[in-house]
């Protein structure tokens, strides 16, 4: 279980995360939605202390992440493992070991630099690869592959960590629609069968509303809904995004899916 | 290059197959073809190691032979220091005690003077060869070159500019254009556009291209791409460059005075070829004083314009 208490992360004197409190239970896939500068990657990334809180607490199964340190940090680092929108892969390194790396936090210094990997921890990380569909380019490096693939590997390293949680700072945002599903898809497969809870920072709601168990939308640091999809109505994603009234408002128009879900595309249209 | 051929890393998995017994399968044949070209190289190394030992007599014996006489030189070029004259003024007729710091550095105001000449070379010098290099470094590079040509020609000619020793070229000139600093500062601008030119366009090719092509969308020349895709980019890492490249030039320029190119390395010649008593060590220090002063400026500057480029 992971729990917020208020939470507040401050640039200055701009809040860009303020004053959240949640309770996230193991196993939940969470959609945060927002406009850009909501405060969704901020969120994320306090999680596993990319970017340290100002105030407030991050418990998970009740012990303190926010004021670890040391070898307790990387620790929490490597059960909570994160996707970026970037990939963040090593480009000139071959993607077995960029898969790899999801295990370099149970190696000593000396193992680690010469690359001493297992052969159990080969087998994993093939295996990791295989079920997303990867594990063919293996031996490749991995600035040979498309952005799609990217992703698919960065989701195997994150995998190998053997994670807990796993946090996706806008997985697909650089995918096409047929990535950005097979992306999701393996998000939230890896969610049902591992029991991982996933924390996705997503840019559209109808991915949100069609992957997620609950959706969290931020606006200006602030938690301003906290439900399920269906609870989530019309007006109340008109003011997650600040839409004018007047402006017309279409799920469709900001749709990276494939196959948006037609009820929900026409009760925006007809609203607007 | 060898023909040898390495094992693809691309491979096919079988609907079916165990993945991996078939990644480890072809993992074991790319370790396979790897470890030849290892060991391969390890023996060209070792085989030129041994040549190049043999070749400078590089032998341990040789050497401790030699270190005594090393020695032996600084004790000819020590200063002859009396502790009780040691800050002895001028005596009424104007000369210095024998054995005061005084008379040991009585040539101290024509040593500024020179110390002086020898950094104004270097800026002169750096900065006119960085100028050069600036030019050379967009066509040299291999991304940017408007046309393949252009490229290789900008890319030889920083070749050829780094590819002499400064002091023979400072040599040349000295002949032609005669004695004093002029040759110096031409001899290590032509050295620096070289050097500087290849370092730039490394510098270059590792810069983003999404910018470039940001330019190019709009209608842009390739003037345009360079001046504004490529230069904001990479001006934080010229001026590193550029101040590193300045302290390099003030040791050059203190020895290319040894062949008539001006600044210190001039007196320097002079007193070892004439005098060759304390006034060579008197020179010596100045210059490594002198070194160390300029490296230590140079190395603030370059973290602070560096850090505040970066802002931009």
């Amino acid at each position: 279980m992971l729990e917020f208490s208020g939470l507040t992360k401050a640039f200055g004197n701009h809040k860009a995360v303020n004053n959240i409190t949640l309770t996230i239970p193991q196993g939940q896939m969470v959609g945060v939605i927002g406009r850009s500068g909501a405060g969704k990657s901020t969120l994320l990334r306090m999680i596993n202390r990319l970017a340290a809180p100002t105030e407030g607490q991050i418990r998970f199964d009740g012990r303190d992440v926010s004021a670890l340190k040391g070898r307790d940090l990387l620790a929490w680092r490597s059960e909570c493992a994160m996707v970026f929108q970037q990939f963040n892969l090593v480009g000139r390194m071959s993607v077995i070991n960029n898969v790899l790396m999801g295990r370099i936090f149970h190696h000593s210094f000396a193992t680690a630099m010469l690359q001493a990997f297992s052969a159990e921890e080969r087998a994993l990380a093939i295996r990791a690869l295989d079920r997303l569909g990867m594990a063919h380019t293996a031996l490749q490096r991995a600035e040979t592959l498309s952005g799609g693939q990217m992703q698919r590997v960065a989701i195997a390293r994150a995998l190998v960590q053997r994670p807990k949680v796993m946090l996706a700072d806008e997985p697909i945002a650089s995918l096409d629609p047929l990535n950005a599903k097979v992306v999701m898809d393996a998000l939230r497969r890896i969610n049902q069968e591992d029991g991982i809870t996933v924390l996705a920072n997503l840019h559209t709601l109808d991915t949100a509303r069609t992957y997620c168990d609950r959706i969290v939308g931020l606006m200006s640091g602030a938690v301003v809904f906290d439900g399920t999809p269906d609870q989530l109505t019309d007006r109340q994603a008109r003011e997650i995004y600040g839409a004018e009234a007047d402006d017309a408002f279409s799920e469709g128009v900001t749709s990276t899916m494939l196959t948006p879900r037609a009820q929900a595309a026409d009760t925006f249209d007809s609203a607007a | 290059m060898s023909s040898h051929h390495l094992a693809t890393p691309a491979f096919v998995i079988e609907p079916g197959q165990d993945p991996v017994t078939i990644f480890e399968k072809h993992r074991a044949e790319l370790q396979r073809s790897r470890l030849f070209m290892n060991i391969a190289m390890a023996v060209l190394f070792a085989l030129l190691l041994a040549v190049s030992i043999y070749v400078s007599k590089f032998y341990p014996d040789r050497l401790w032979a030699g270190l005594p006489r090393i020695f032996e030189y600084f004790g000819t070029v020590m200063p002859n220091l009396e502790a009780d004259n040691l800050f002895a003024a001028r005596q009424a007729n104007g000369k210095a005690v024998p054995g005061s710091i005084l008379y040991w550095y009585s040539d101290l105001g024509k040593y500024l003077q020179l110390l002086f000449e020898t950094v104004l070379m270097a800026i002169t010098a750096t900065m006119l060869g960085a100028a050069i290099a600036f030019l050379l470094s967009f066509p040299a590079a291999r991304n940017l070159a408007p046309l393949r040509w252009i490229n290789v020609l900008a890319r030889r000619t920083t070749e050829v500019l780094r590819g002499v020793p400064e002091i023979i070229i400072a040599l040349l000139l000295v002949f032609a254009l005669g004695i004093g600093p002029l040759a110096g500062v031409l001899a290590i601008a032509i050295h620096t556009a070289g050097a500087l030119g290849k370092l730039f366009s490394e510098v270059n090719e590792n810069a983003s291209m999404r910018p470039v092509e940001g330019l190019r969308s709009v209608g842009g020349t390739w003037w345009d791409e360079m001046r504004f895709g490529i230069v904001p980019q990479v001006l934080p890492n010229f001026v590193s460059y550029s101040l590193l490249r300045f302290e390099i030039n003030v040791r050059s320029s203190s020895i290319v005075g040894f062949v008539g190119a001006g600044g210190i390395g001039q007196e320097l010649n002079h007193t070892i070829s004439f005098y060759n008593d304390d006034r060579v060590m008197a020179v010596l220090i100045l210059i490594v004083l002198l070194v160390t002063v300029i490296d230590l400026i140079s190395e603030r500057l370059r973290t602070h314009l560096v850090g505040r480029e970066n802002l931009i």
